[in-house]
């Protein structure tokens, strides 16, 4: 035995007694919320299957926006991320299981989208929305989302491991073609699912801004995740200590700064349009977010998500604190949640906003089981990409 | 910044330059005599200039009256003309600002020229409004302050009014940013200089530069302040271009989409004319070095990343229209694509989204003819963009008795042509008075030589 190995052994149980309880808290969150909500589905059917929605759109946009941050680093040539890219691997790793739960969800009540609903008579100018929202191709369509992107996201992440193994520069570059197709296919089929999942929920309200809202609210919650995970898993020994660095964590915490703004840019901009030119079939959405109960609550997602993340981020300090950056970053995921909460339930269950034990049991379900998909995810690979030609710069760097 | 390189990055300068290089390069076009070449493109430029300072002159002598419009078509040319020049302007805050938050460091070569096309954009943008007022003369009461006017008071619920301050806000923060970035290279300029008119104007315009650290600390302090406060512009300057359209409840205007996708749009259009300019200069002006094959390349790339963008905008515009079930909406956009302005549709779509996708072949991104081609034709197709939005939306309105058809009079043209006058005249004189790359930023950013050979230094002696 090595004098390094002696050295660290001590850490190493101390760690592995860390992920113990770590896991056996998450097991708890996960199967208690889920009993839970199996119980709600006796007495408030639609409530749960609303927090379900709600619950999985969340894991699935996590999923999806590890791999776009993967992909997106990559066809920009990045190389400071590479120490931690892991994490947003782990993440993507998620997307088939994230995916599969999201078509059993968006299966069993298909009937809850008000299209479904047989049209009779003369549709006119519907023709197209009849025939785009026609059960059998929505569902199609939804099985070609998942497929493509947990197809394209998962080779992704098979070849970065591969690299671990073969130490084979050449797969980088392989890696920048497939993200840059991943990319182009996101882009389509995002927009799409979007509109598909979330904006029918309303089938009669539509808004081009949709899908670019909804890549806002995914990639800033999942930069909120990479923070969040880089900082447990630098911890108390853990397998990314000494590796994921401050220069990381300030960088991602300029890149969480950008999007909380971009987020607000969007939110804005698709308000700000819709409230001044004040069309009926437009304004729809917002007149039942925005007045009475539902107010405060976007006042309240706006906070969440904007204020508090962009004050308290613009200093320096903040982005290099474990502390601050952590807060935050669970302050972006909650106004994550309650903006997604803003998207469904006015539409599913009216105009009183509703908050009591099938939400919370959702929340503690998503928690422990994201919590345990990702840590297990990470846990399936070596934990930093060692033969990344990349890996020098990032354990290098300086941000300025 | 980076300590550690990977070996796989492209080297940002080539030619085994050293730092003395790097200056003696980037100030040779300015301690030349202007080229027979640079004559004749500044004759060129200074001809259409003259052209449009004539038709501006008639028609603000004459009236508006002179432009093809008529009530059905209210705005056309004149808007469609400052929404492509405001555009142009977005790659120069993008590459200075975006690219400099990103530690893009490639940007070294590009952001200067970048920047100087900006400004140049802008004033050219700020023609077309300025004449449409019809009375120019009196654009001061665009300004919000207490007047003897009596109850006339700008309309902040306007977003043209938005578009003043946008875009005054817009062109003071580049010439600054422009400005600070240029203090090391002016004091460059004035130590090579020998006494004479040159040193005494560059002496005064580096605000009195002395290389120490302190005065380096500063304006890198300065310098990312600027980038951040610039990086916001890259974004409200278009956003609220396309608020002009948006807040409006005309079919084919009205669209939440609009900001970010004239945002792409601006950026797309922006990289593919810094890349026309980079393109010709890097060759007149034997720059070849430092503007490599490699920077090309990258523009490429993100050029036809915002090409791909808004392409996906347009597909979304077309997909929600049919999706809406608004019969104006689907007619509109059935208009555009096979209505009497179908031509002017198809070519925006080739050039903007269907021709770009070449650049996904390396084998053609490194062809600076196809690229060159590629990029005129972005050029195209994205003025092309808004001559669609803005005139197809109009031109068949809600009442069948009033369609109309638009075609711009001879004095729009003119007044075109004369806005390209502007802007390439002032583009030449930059490259005459200015270092075309920022000097100091790029010896920060490349691995130079710390020293030329021993050899050299003995042959500079001699000589």
């Amino acid at each position: 035995m090595s004098t390094e190995d002696s050295l660290t052994n001590p850490q190493r149980s101390f760690e592995a007694a860390n992920v113990t309880r770590r896991n056996s808290v998450l097991r708890r969150l996960a199967v208690a919320g889920a009993v839970v909500l199996a119980c709600g589905i006796a007495f408030s059917a639609e409530r749960v299957w609303s927090n379900l929605l709600v619950g999985t759109f969340y894991l699935l946009t996590i999923a999806l926006g590890g791999a776009l941050f993967v992909a997106l680093t990559y066809v920009s040539g990045g190389g400071w991320h590479v120490a931690f890219r892991r994490i947003p691997e782990a993440m993507a790793a998620v997307l088939p299981v994230a995916g599969v739960a999201m078509l059993v969800v968006l299966g069993v009540r298909m009937s809850r989208y008000g299209w479904h609903h047989d049209w009779h008579g003369d549709v006119g100018t519907f023709w197209f929305k009849e025939l785009w929202l026609t059960p059998s191709f929505w569902a199609v369509r939804a099985v070609a989302y998942v497929s493509l992107w947990s197809l394209l996201a998962g080779w992704l992440v098979a070849r970065s491991r591969k690299q671990d193994r073969t130490g084979d520069a050449s797969i980088t570059g392989g890696n920048v073609r497939i993200s840059a197709l991943f990319l182009a296919v996101y882009a389509v089929t995002f927009s799409l699912a979007s509109a598909d999942w979330m904006m029918a929920l309303e089938p009669m309200w539509f808004s081009t801004m949709w899908g670019v809202y909804n890549f806002a609210g995914m990639i800033q919650a999942a930069l909120a995740v990479v923070i969040v995970l880089g900082l447990i898993l630098r911890s108390n020994g853990g397998p990314l200590q000494g590796v994921f660095n401050d220069e990381h964590l300030h960088d991602l915490g300029k890149l969480l700064l950008g999007f909380s703004c971009f987020w607000m840019y969007i939110w804005f901009s698709q308000y700000m349009l819709i409230w001044y030119s004040n069309i009926p079939e437009e304004t729809s959405y917002f007149i039942t977010r925005t007045h009475g109960p539902w107010g405060p609550i976007v006042v309240g997602c706006i906070v969440l998500n904007w204020v508090i993340p962009f004050f308290v981020l613009l200093p320096k300090p903040a982005k290099r604190s474990s502390g601050i950056m952590m807060k935050v970053a669970i302050v972006v995921l909650i106004g994550r949640w309650v903006d997604l909460y803003v998207m469904v339930f006015p539409s599913t269950l009216g105009e009183n906003p509703v908050f009591g034990i099938w939400e919370a049991a959702s929340i503690s379900c998503l928690i422990g089981t994201a919590g345990l998909l990702l840590f297990r995810s990470f846990a399936n690979a070596g934990s930093v990409p060692r033969h990344d030609p990349f890996l020098p710069e990032s354990l290098h760097y300086h941000t300025c | 910044m980076s300590d550690v390189h990977a070996s796989l990055r492209s080297p940002l300068v080539t030619g085994d330059k050293t730092i003395s290089d790097v200056t003696r390069d980037i100030c040779a076009p300015m301690d030349r005599k202007p080229t027979a070449l640079w004559w004749s493109a500044f004759g060129l430029s200074l001809t259409a200039l003259i052209v449009g300072v004539a038709a501006v002159w008639y028609q603000i002598a004459t009236g508006i009256g002179t432009w093809g419009l008529n009530k059905t078509v209210g705005w056309a040319f004149d808007i469609t003309n400052f929404v492509f020049w405001v555009g142009i302007g977005h790659a120069g805050t993008l590459i200075s600002a975006v690219l400099f938050l990103f530690r893009q460091k490639w940007r070294t070569a590009v952001n200067r020229s970048a920047e100087a096309m900006t400004l140049f954009a802008v004033m050219c943008a700020g023609i077309f409004p300025l004449i449409h007022m019809g009375r120019p003369w009196l654009a001061f009461w665009m300004m919000p302050y207490p007047n003897t006017r009596g109850p006339l008071w700008v309309n902040f619920k306007s977003p043209l009014l938005w578009d003043v301050f946008a875009i005054s806000t817009y062109l003071a923060i580049s010439a600054v940013f422009w400005y600070v970035g240029l203090l090391p290279d002016l004091a460059t300029i004035r130590d090579r200089s020998e006494p004479g008119w040159r040193k005494r104007i560059t002496s005064i315009l580096c605000l009195g530069w002395n290389g120490s650290a302190r005065t380096w600390l500063r304006y890198e302090t300065v310098y990312l302040l600027l980038a951040g406060l610039a990086t916001p512009l890259v974004f409200s300057v278009h956003t609220i271009v396309s608020m002009d359209f948006a807040t409006a409840v005309i079919p084919g205007w009205h669209t939440t989409i609009f900001p970010p996708y004239f945002v792409a749009g601006a950026i797309f259009s922006g990289l593919a004319m810094v890349l026309t300019l980079m393109i010709i200069a890097r060759k007149v002006m034997q720059l070849e070095d430092y503007i490599t094959m490699t920077h090309i390349d990258r523009m490429c790339k993100l050029m036809m990343s915002m090409g791909c963008i808004v392409g996906l905008a347009y597909g979304t515009e077309f997909f929600m229209a049919f999706y809406s079930g608004n019969g104006y909406e689907q007619f509109v956009f059935k208009n555009r694509a096979l209505g009497p302005f179908a031509w002017a549709y198809w070519t925006m779509v080739s050039c903007n989204v269907l021709i770009p996708q070449l650049l996904w072949s390396r084998k053609l991104r490194s062809t600076l003819p196809v690229v060159f081609v590629i990029v005129i034709l972005v050029n195209v197709g994205m003025w092309f963009e808004r001559f669609v939005i803005i005139v197809t939306s109009l031109h068949r309105d809600f009442l069948p008795s009033s369609w109309a058809s638009y075609a711009p009079t001879s004095i729009e043209i003119a007044t075109f042509v004369g806005s390209f006058g502007l802007f390439f005249t002032c583009f030449l004189i930059f490259c005459r008075i200015a270092p075309v790359i920022a000097i100091a930023e790029i010896k920060g950013a490349a691995h130079l030589k710390k020293r030329p050979p021993a050899e050299s230094i003995t042959e500079e002696k001699a000589a």
